[in-house]
């Protein structure tokens, strides 16, 4: 067979002529810099490597909850405030005692209230007895506290692509605070959706937003409901239920056949839910789970092994090229011993999902909950752990990128 | 309670590959397999670049890959399976795609429906079938396809100097389709209209409308297709990518992970070493970076007086490619429920792929989308009872450039919306109800992940003037800096997956020989 396009000469004067016409094009062709493009600049709008933020407000909630105000440092880099998406996080990075931590922490405001003039992030958080974090947070976080941030991130938030657009919150304690994200933004901003929250306290005193939960409710002309839980024994407030949220309670409240639900709390409650759940039958795609961060106690599971409990390993950290021996407790992940010696890859989850921590096991044994293995199939194969949610089982030996 | 002891870290290598993208990963690949102390610098904390996976609920999504086309089986591989098997001695799981395409084309008057497999006889039978009176122009276009094919493996084996007597006596179609688009070359065989239409419909994989595409690219990925069906890694490119970054480690090359390559120091002409973004200096004289030479002479040569004006006039008169937006879904019912019967789809408006083209620069949901149904090569791909669907489609970067951040979100999902929408119609399947998962990647989630210019994913765009073929010819005369090599889908055998990763192996190669001759 012989082609021809536009002649046998012809062609092949077209294919001796390829080299000449590039080498016009690139005569006409400006000789000036190439601009950084308008996408390369949304993506940095929308996910910023880090933020350098301030506390700008310090509201108490509770007598063990409070509302910090965070607004970009002044003088710093960040100029604006990032948009996100109602129900995300903000992974807060910090030096305390010699250790080099993050911790994700829900924004409990609004979206539109980030994207305003004065643009702000509210966190609230509750004192956890003990809590190494918290305890410096109450100690040391004044009007003017620098912080160091992550972007907003994380999965839960409703998606009008896959959710209904009705969302029933299960709230636990301070679990709470993504729903006021989607209740304020719901009323205020840019959520098409209904929210009703069943929200779970231990006791009245413990109610997050109780006050806020009750206005906005009523002025939302029935597109945000609350229904207070009270497991306590005696119960003063008006309209409230009595217990957990059972399977019982929520088949009262809520569309089984097509609400999306959204359980945020802590692993006590999700625990009980669970089995709660199971009982609705619900479709995998209509209940999302808030990653609850890591577990309170590993040796409480029973798939833990008994032996390891109150040991403490070596462990080798090769990062960028340098080799470190630290110690590593079986009680605590992999991640925690990293950043005791201020030693850690970037983090943002703490529960095993987001995959940013992600590092090579060389050697040694680990213990990964199944529920809160989130790893690519193929590092499963090839060893590598994400640090937030393994637990040390023996000596180990691990490569970490380390911080960016 | 830390002990630290400093490890021998080399602060000087033979040389340094920027960037974990297939090209660099190929390129490091190759060089460790010399013996060369190679150094792989990656700014995420994956191996990849557009080639990886994440996971979401019960389900881990492939970001990239449709299928591999330059692989084959073991009894007849491909380039990309004689490097990985032969030369790196990696061995995965690679699955077999089961069909070629399912080709929809929704527009009244235009409709089309027609599903191809791989391999001459069944591709050429398809076509007479829809097109009769086809079967001679389209046996005389596959013939000329694969004869492309020889002439650049001919090409690749001479390294860059063949025979010019060989060339023209042996490979004389060729040459003498090389200048031209698709679309001249398929009217000169006069290959007719409709079954242009069939046989074109992986131009999405490319890029450019028929009427601009490079013949001599097309010819390439499909010959190789016809000839060596297409291939999945069972465990997505994540699997192909950590394979790869581990054999690199195994064979004494290094790798650095969340560190950016700031700048690349260049001394009277030539590569003196490499500065990270931790600040660190490390001496080198050779340099294959996996990126736009656009943003290298731009951003990364230091100092910029080391830049010949020319280099910018090159990176500037080329075109970058169109970037792309992906939906992600992972839905809670098995495809045979959901009428997926198909691992790919193609679904366009029209056939016109100069109108399909144009609509990548609007903000509206293009005119055409190609769609897998992972769980139709990969039966577990997903647990029992779930399928993972992806859809892509794509766009100019400057269609995206006046999206606000705070409209972000609107945008992206919109377009999602549309590509749902065009494929439930096309397919008579109902998908929207079974999202139990779903991502939405964009321009600014490539930008994003990889750095690339606009989110583009498809390097420059191969038009005639910059395909293969003149980018081959000038190679030489376009080096500007010794010791620099390019990789991946801006150099010179064009974007595409196979493409970008043999692109990596040429630059390993090129930097071994001059190391050779360096007397290294």
């Amino acid at each position: 067979m012989k082609v021809r396009v536009r002649g046998s000469i012809l062609d092949l004067l077209a294919f001796r002529g390829l080299p000449g016409k590039r080498s016009k094009r690139f005569a006409r062709a400006s000789a000036g810099l190439l601009p950084v493009h308008p996408v390369n600049e949304l993506a940095r709008q929308i996910h910023p490597s880090k933020l350098q933020l301030a506390v700008t407000g310090i509201r108490d909630e509770t007598k063990t909850t409070r509302t910090f105000k965070l607004a970009p440092a002044p003088g710093s880099e960040t100029r604006s405030l990032p948009c996100f998406r109602a129900g995300q996080y903000l992974s807060l990075k910090a030096n305390v005692d010699g250790a080099r931590i993050s911790r994700p922490y829900s924004i409990s405001s609004a979206p539109f209230e980030a994207s305003a003039p004065d643009g702000f992030y509210e966190i609230t958080l509750r004192r956890v007895e003990g809590g190494f974090y918290t305890d410096h947070i109450w100690r040391t976080w004044q009007v003017g506290t620098k912080v160091e941030s992550s972007g907003p991130v994380g999965l839960f938030y409703h998606e009008p692509l896959r959710d209904s657009r009705k969302i029933v919150g299960l709230a636990g304690g301070s679990g709470v605070t993504p729903f006021r994200s989607m209740a304020r933004e719901i009323l205020f901003g840019d959520l098409d959706a209904e929210l009703l929250l069943l929200y779970g306290s231990s006791d009245e005193e413990d109610i997050v937003f109780y006050d806020e939960l009750g206005e906005l409710e009523r002025s939302s002309a029935g597109r945000v409901r609350v229904v207070h839980v009270l497991s306590c024994e005696v119960v003063s407030l008006e309209g409230c239920e009595k217990g957990f949220i059972t399977a019982e309670l929520i088949r009262r409240y809520a569309s089984l056949e097509s609400d999306s639900f959204f359980v945020c709390g802590p692993e006590m409650m999700y625990r009980f839910l669970e089995a709660e759940l199971a009982k609705l039958e619900l479709p995998r795609k209509r209940v999302r789970r808030e990653v609850w961060g890591e577990l309170t106690d590993v040796t409480r599971r029973p798939d833990f092994p008994s032996d390891a409990v109150g040991k403490t390993f070596r462990m080798k950290v090769k990062m960028q090229g340098v080799v470190s021996e630290i110690p590593a407790r079986a009680t605590e992940t992999v991640l925690v011993a990293m950043e005791r010696a201020s030693l850690a890859s970037p983090s943002l989850c703490r529960s095993g999902e987001c995959g940013y921590c992600r590092s090579l096991l060389l050697g040694g044994e680990v213990f990964i909950a199944p529920e809160s293995d989130d790893r690519r199939a193929a590092d499963r194969k090839l060893g590598y752990i994400h640090p937030c949610s393994a637990y040390p089982l023996s000596d180990l030996e691990i490569e970490t990128p380390g911080e960016a | 309670m830390v002990e630290q002891t400093a490890a021998p870290i080399g602060r000087s290598y033979d040389c340094v590959v920027i960037g974990s993208g297939n090209g660099g990963l190929g390129a490091a690949a190759q060089l460790a397999a010399k013996g060369v102390k190679v150094l792989l610098v990656e700014q995420h904390n994956v191996p990849g670049g557009f080639a990886s996976s994440f996971v979401r609920g019960r389900f881990e999504f492939e970001t990239a890959m449709h299928l591999i086309a330059d692989l084959g089986p073991p009894t007849n591989k491909g380039g990309v399976r004689k490097f990985l098997e032969d030369e790196l001695e990696i061995y995965l799981d690679w699955v077999e795609i089961p069909e070629a395409f399912r080709l929809i084309v929704t527009d009244p008057g235009e409709e089309l429906d027609v599903t191809l497999r791989y391999g001459v006889r069944d591709y050429i039978d398809t076509i007479e079938k829809a097109v009769p009176g086809s079967q001679e122009s389209i046996t005389n276009y596959i013939d000329l396809c694969m004869e492309v094919v020889d002439a650049l493996t001919y090409l690749g084996e001479s390294r860059g100097n063949p025979d010019r007597k060989v060339l023209t006596s042996k490979y004389g179609n060729f040459l003498k389709t090389a200048p031209y688009s698709v679309d001249r070359v398929a009217n000169a065989l006069k290959v007719p209209k409709k079954a242009q239409a069939i046989f074109h419909a992986p131009w999405v994989y490319l890029g450019p409308p028929t009427s601009r595409l490079s013949f001599t690219v097309f010819a390439g990925m499909m010959a190789k297709l016809i000839a060596f069906s297409g291939y999945i890694p069972r465990h997505r490119s994540h699997e192909f990518t950590s394979a790869l970054e581990a054999r690199i480690r195994q064979l004494g090359g290094e790798t650095r992970f969340n560190t950016r390559v700031d700048q690349i120091l260049v001394e009277d002409g030539r590569v003196a070493g490499v500065v990270t973004s931790r600040g660190e200096r490390i001496a080198t004289e050779h340099v294959v970076a996996n990126l736009a030479p656009g943003l290298v002479y731009n951003h990364l040569i230091s100092p910029a007086s080391e830049v010949p004006e020319i280099a910018y006039r090159e990176s500037n008169a080329r075109r970058f490619a169109v970037s792309a937006l992906t939906v992600y879904l992972g839905l809670d019912a098995p495809p045979e429920e959901l009428g997926l019967h198909e691992y790919s789809y193609f679904v366009y408006a029209n056939t016109d792929t100069d109108d399909v083209y144009e609509s990548f620069g609007r903000l509206a949901t293009p005119k055409g989308q190609a769609t897998a149904c992972l769980n139709n090569a990969l039966p577990d791909a997903s647990p029992p009872g779930t399928t993972i669907l992806s859809l892509t489609t794509l766009y100019r970067p400057e269609a995206w450039a006046d999206v606000r951040p705070q409209d972000y979100v609107k945008v992206k999902n919109e377009s999602a919306r549309g590509l749902i929408d065009d494929f439930e119609k096309a397919t008579g399947t109902r998908i929207r109800e079974h999202i139990e998962e779903v991502e939405v990647a964009t321009p600014a989630t490539y930008a994003r992940y990889t750095g690339v210019h606009g989110g583009t994913i498809y390097g420059y765009e191969p038009d005639s003037w910059d395909s293969l073929i003149p980018r081959m010819m000038a190679m030489n005369e376009e080096k500007h800096i010794r010791g620099l090599e390019f990789s991946g889908g801006y150099a010179f055998r064009c974007h595409g997956y196979s493409s970008s990763f043999m692109s990596g192996q040429v630059a390993g190669l090129l930097t071994y020989a001059s190391l050779a001759e360096e007397g290294r």
